[in-house]
C-alpha cells in the first residue's frame, strides 16, 4: 500500500527538519509546476506502507496573498494528500492554529504534529495536547522533529488518520447569517464543476478571494442561475463584513481552543508596564510627573556633573593652558601663536570644554530615560496638550530629538505625512534647546544662579517647549491650516537599561563631544580670533578689532533686552556658527582682555541677574544655527522657509529678551 | 475578538499590547495576530514612527538623545471608523 503525506505549517516550524527526519536522505528537490518555489519529495516506509512525503511551503495562513500560500493550497486540494501533518510550533500555537484552522475549513485529513515542544518546556508554557485534540477533533502529536522525538506516535496517527474514511473534525461556526448564506452558496456551486469542494469555494467566495471568485465567476453555468446571480450580487454588497466576520470567527475559533489549554508564564515586565503606565500616562499626573522626572534630572545633572566633577575639568583645562604656554615659550614660539593658544584656543575652546562633565552627565540620563522606554510615554502624555494647539503627538518625538540636535529633529518630521504637521513641526523645532547651547546656560548659572543650577535649567528647557507650543497653535491658525490627523502611539514594554550600555554612551559622548571641540569649535574659534586681533595694530579683542566693529554694529538691537555691549553682540552673532560658539566668544573677548580672568567672574562684572536671564532667553529661542538652517532648507526644499525661520525665531527671542528685561526692570529687579 | 480590539484600540488612546490583551481577556500573542489581521484586511494602518534611526547623526555627542526606536504608531484607518460607527449604531 502506498499513500501521500503533506507537510503544512508557518515558516519555520519546523516542517523541513520533520521532513529530513522522516525520509532520511531518501529525497528528491525540484520547482513546483509553474513557479519557482522549492518543492521536496521523499519517501519512507512505515509498517507494510510505503509513504510518499511532500514538504510544502511554509505559510501563515492559506489565502492568494503569496506564491508560497497558493502552491500550499492547491496541493491540499488537488494533491489529493491522504493525510496532511500540520506541523505547529508549541511556543507560538495560538498564531499557528490559524493555519489549522484553514486546513479544518478545506475538509483535509489533519495530524498535528506539535513540534518544538522542547523549545515550549523551556520557556514555562504549558501545552494540554489532549484538549486541543479533542477540541480541534484531530489527534495532536508532541514532537522534538530536531531530535526525531515522537515520529513513531506521529505515522501511526498520520496511517490511522488516513485510511479513515474523514477525520471526525470540528465544524467552525461563522454566525447564524453567515452559515446560512454559506450553506445555500455551497448547494448552488454545486451544480457547476469544479477541481476544489463547493462548500470551500463557497466560503472563499464569502470571504473575498479574488483567486476564488475569479474561478466561479468564470464558470459558465452559474451565469445561468438567477438565484446564484442574486445571492452573488448580495454577497459582493457586503463583502467587508463577511470577510471581517469569516477572520473573526476564526480567531474566536483559536481562542476557544487554546483557553486553558496553553498557559504561558505571566512575564513581570508586562504586567510591571501595565501598572507604570497607569501611573505615568495618567489622564492629569501624566505631564506633571514628565515634569517632575525632568526637573529631578537636571537637578541630579548638577549634583553629579558640577558638585562631583566640575571643578577637576576645570583644573584640567587650566593646568593644559599652563603647560601649553610654557611649552610655547621654551621653544621660542612667536607671540601671536601663544597668543592664540592662551587666549583664543584655551580661553574660547577651554570654556566649552569645561562643561563636559555637566552636559555629559545629562545626556547619560537622558539616554537612559530613552533607553527605558519612558520617552514614548512622554510624547504620548503630551500628545493631548499637542492635539490641543493644532499638533499631533508624533511631532512630540521630534521635539525630543530637537532636545539632542535640531538637525535631526527637524530631519525627525519626515514621519510626519501632513505637509501642514511637517511645516509647523520644523518651525518650532528650533526651540527645543539643543545641547550645544547648555554652555551658555552653565556660564551665566555659574555666575549669577549657582544655588538653583537644576532649577534655571529645567525653567530654559521649559520656556523652550512653552514657546513652541505657542507658535505651533499661532501657525496652524495662520499660515498652515487643516485637518490634525490621529495617530495613535504604540508604547512598547519598560527595559532595563544594562550597565555596558550606559557605560558605553557615555564614553561616546565624551569621545564625540571632545572630538566636536576639537574640529567645529576650534575652528569657529580659531576664525573669530583672527577677526579679534585684526587689523594690526588695534588693541586686540577690543571694540576696534574687526569682530569689536560688528558687535559695535549689532549692540544697539539688544539695548532694549539689557546686554546692548558689543561683546555680548558678538557673542550671539557667533553662535549661528555654532551655538558653543557663544559661549567660546565670550571667553575669548573677556578673558582676552585681563590675564587670568576668569569669564564666570568677568560676566558678573558685566552683566546683571535680571539681564542674565534676558540673555538666557535669547540663546534659547533665537536663530538656529547654521547646520540646522540647512537642514530647514533641505527638508523644506526652499531657502525661503530656511530664511524665514532664521528671522521670525530672532523676532520671537529679541520681543521675549525686551520683555523680560522691561517688566523685571518695572517690577524693581536688577 | 477583532471589532473589540479595534473598539479597545480606539477607546484606549494608545496602543499597549500586554494591556489590550488583559482587558480583552486574550493571550499576548492572539493580540499581535489581531493586529496583523486588522491591518491585511485594511482597518488599521501602521506607521513607521518617529525615530532618528537612519539619519547621519554619526559620532555627535547629543546623538545619544535620539529616539534610537522609533515610537511605532497606529490610524485607524477611514474603513475602521466606518466599522466603529456602524458598530456603535448597532450598540
Ligand atoms: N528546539 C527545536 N528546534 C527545532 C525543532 N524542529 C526544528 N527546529 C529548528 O527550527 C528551525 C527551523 O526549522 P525548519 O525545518 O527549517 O523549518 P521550516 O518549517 O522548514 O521553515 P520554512 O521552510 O522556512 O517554512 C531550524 O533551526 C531547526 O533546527 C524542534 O523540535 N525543537
Ligand atoms: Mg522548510
Amino acid at each position: 500500500m502506498s499513500i501521500t503525506i503533506a507537510l503544512v505549517g508557518n515558516p519555520n516550524s519546523g516542517k523541513t527538519t520533520l521532513f529530513n527526519a522522516l525520509t532520511g536522505s531518501n529525497q528528491h528537490v525540484g520547482n513546483w509546476p509553474g513557479v519557482t518555489v522549492e518543492r521536496k519529495e521523499g519517501q519512507v516506509r512505515h509498517g507494510n506502507t510505503v509513504c510518499r512525503v511532500v514538504d510544502l511551503p511554509g505559510a501563515y495562513s492559506l489565502g492568494a496573498f503569496s506564491e508560497d500560500e497558493m502552491v500550499a493550497r492547491e496541493f491540499i486540494l488537488t494533491g489529493n494528500p491522504d493525510v496532511v501533518i500540520n506541523v505547529i510550533d508549541a511556543t507560538n500555537v495560538e498564531r499557528n492554529l490559524y493555519l489549522t484552522t484553514q486546513l479544518l475549513e478545506m475538509g483535509a485529513k489533519v495530524v498535528i504534529a506539535l513540534n518544538m515542544v522542547d523549545e515550549a518546556k523551556e520557556r514555562e508554557i504549558s501545552i494540554d495536547e489532549k484538549a486541543l485534540a479533542r477540541r480541534l477533533g484531530v489527534p495532536v502529536i508532541p514532537t522534538v522533529a530536531s531530535r526525531r522525538n515522537g515520529l513513531e506516535q506521529l505515522m501511526n496517527a498520520a496511517l490511522a488518520v488516513a485510511s479513515a474514511p474523514r477525520n471526525g473534525h470540528v465544524r467552525l461556526s461563522y454566525g447564524e447569517s453567515i452559515d446560512d448564506k454559506l450553506a445555500k452558496l455551497t448547494n448552488l456551486l454545486k451544480a457547476g464543476r469544479w477541481d476544489y469542494p463547493s462548500g470551500w469555494l463557497a466560503l472563499k467566495v464569502m470571504e473575498g478571494d479574488e483567486y476564488v471568485r475569479k474561478i466561479v465567476a468564470d464558470e459558465q453555468s452559474m451565469q445561468r442561475s438567477k438565484e446564484f446571480l442574486r445571492l452573488w450580487d448580495e454577497i459582493a454588497a457586503n463583502e467587508d463584513y463577511y470577510q471581517l466576520e469569516i477572520v473573526d470567527s476564526r480567531y474566536r475559533f483559536v481562542g476557544e481552543v487554546t483557553q486553558d489549554a496553553v498557559r504561558r508564564p505571566a512575564v513581570a515586565v508586562e504586567t510591571a508596564t501595565d501598572k507604570l503606565d497607569r501611573i505615568l500616562t495618567h489622564k492629569y499626573w501624566g505631564i506633571p510627573i514628565f515634569a517632575a522626572i525632568m526637573f529631578v534630572v537636571f537637578q541630579l545633572t548638577f549634583a553629579i556633573g558640577q558638585d562631583f566633577l566640575g571643578e577637576w575639568m576645570a583644573s584640567a583645562v587650566e593646568y593644559i593652558g599652563e603647560f601649553l604656554e610654557s611649552l610655547l615659550l621654551t621653544v621660542n614660539a612667536p607671540q601671536w601663536l601663544v597668543d592664540f593658544t592662551g587666549n583664543g584656543i584655551i580661553a574660547g575652546v577651554g570654556a566649552v570644554v569645561e562643561f563636559v562633565p555637566l552636559i555629559v552627565i545629562l545626556y547619560l540620563l537622558m539616554g537612559l530615560l530613552e533607553d527605558s522606554g519612558y520617552m514614548a510615554r512622554a510624547a504620548y502624555v503630551m500628545d493631548n496638550t499637542m492635539r490641543a494647539v493644532g499638533l499631533q503627538g508624533k511631532t512630540f518625538i521630534s521635539m525630543i530629538v530637537g532636545f539632542g540636535c535640531n538637525v535631526p529633529g527637524v530631519m525627525a518630521t519626515r514621519t510626519l505625512e501632513s505637509k501642514k504637521d511637517r511645516m509647523i513641526a520644523i518651525l518650532i523645532n528650533p526651540f527645543m534647546s539643543c545641547g550645544a547651547k547648555i554652555p551658555i546656560y552653565l556660564v551665566f548659572i555659574a555666575a549669577f544662579f549657582p544655588a538653583y543650577g537644576g532649577a534655571a535649567l529645567f525653567a530654559m528647557y521649559a520656556l523652550g517647549i512653552i514657546v513652541a507650543f505657542i507658535m505651533g497653535k499661532i501657525f496652524s491658525k495662520t499660515l498652515f491650516k487643516g485637518e490634525v490627523s490621529h495617530f495613535i502611539m504604540e508604547l512598547p514594554p519598560y527595559r532595563m537599561p544594562t550597565l555596558g550600555t550606559v557605560l558605553r554612551s557615555m564614553w561616546d559622548n565624551v569621545s564625540g563631544f571632545l572630538t566636536r571641540a576639537g574640529t567645529t569649535i576650534f575652528a569657529v574659534v580659531s576664525l573669530l580670533w583672527v577677526l579679534a586681533v585684526l587689523p594690526g595694530g588695534v588693541e586686540p579683542y577690543g571694540p576696534e578689532s574687526i569682530l569689536g566693529q560688528i558687535g559695535l554694529a549689532i549692540a544697539p538691537i539688544f539695548k532694549p533686552a539689557g546686554f546692548g555691549t558689543w561683546q555680548a553682540s558678538v557673542g550671539l552673532f557667533s553662535g549661528i556658527a555654532a551655538k558653543e560658539a557663544v559661549v567660546a566668544t565670550l571667553g575669548m573677548v573677556y578673558a582676552g582682555v585681563e590675564e587670568g580672568m576668569e569669564l564666570v567672574m568677568s560676566i558678573r562684572e558685566v552683566f546683571t541677574p535680571l539681564t542674565a536671564v534676558s540673555f538666557m532667553v535669547m540663546t534659547l529661542l533665537y536663530t538656529p544655527c547654521a547646520a540646522t538652517l540647512g537642514t530647514i532648507r533641505k527638508e523644506t526644499g526652499s531657502g525661503k522657509w530656511a530664511l524665514f525661520s532664521a528671522l521670525y525665531s530672532f523676532g520671537v527671542a529679541w520681543a521675549l529678551a525686551v520683555v523680560v528685561f522691561q517688566v523685571g526692570s518695572l517690577l524693581g529687579f536688577a | 475578538m477583532l471589532k473589540q480590539l479595534l473598539a479597545a484600540i480606539n477607546d484606549a488612546g494608545y496602543v499597549s499590547k500586554p494591556a489590550l490583551a488583559a482587558e480583552l481577556g486574550r493571550p499576548l500573542v492572539l493580540v499581535e495576530e489581531g493586529f496583523a489581521a486588522l491591518v491585511r484586511m485594511g482597518y488599521l494602518a501602521e506607521d513607521a514612527g518617529a525615530g532618528c534611526v537612519d539619519l547621519p547623526c554619526g559620532k555627535c555627542p547629543y546623538a545619544s538623545m535620539c529616539q534610537k526606536e522609533p515610537v511605532q504608531m497606529w490610524k485607524i484607518t477611514d474603513k475602521g471608523r466606518d466599522l466603529l460607527a456602524n458598530m456603535q449604531r448597532a450598540g
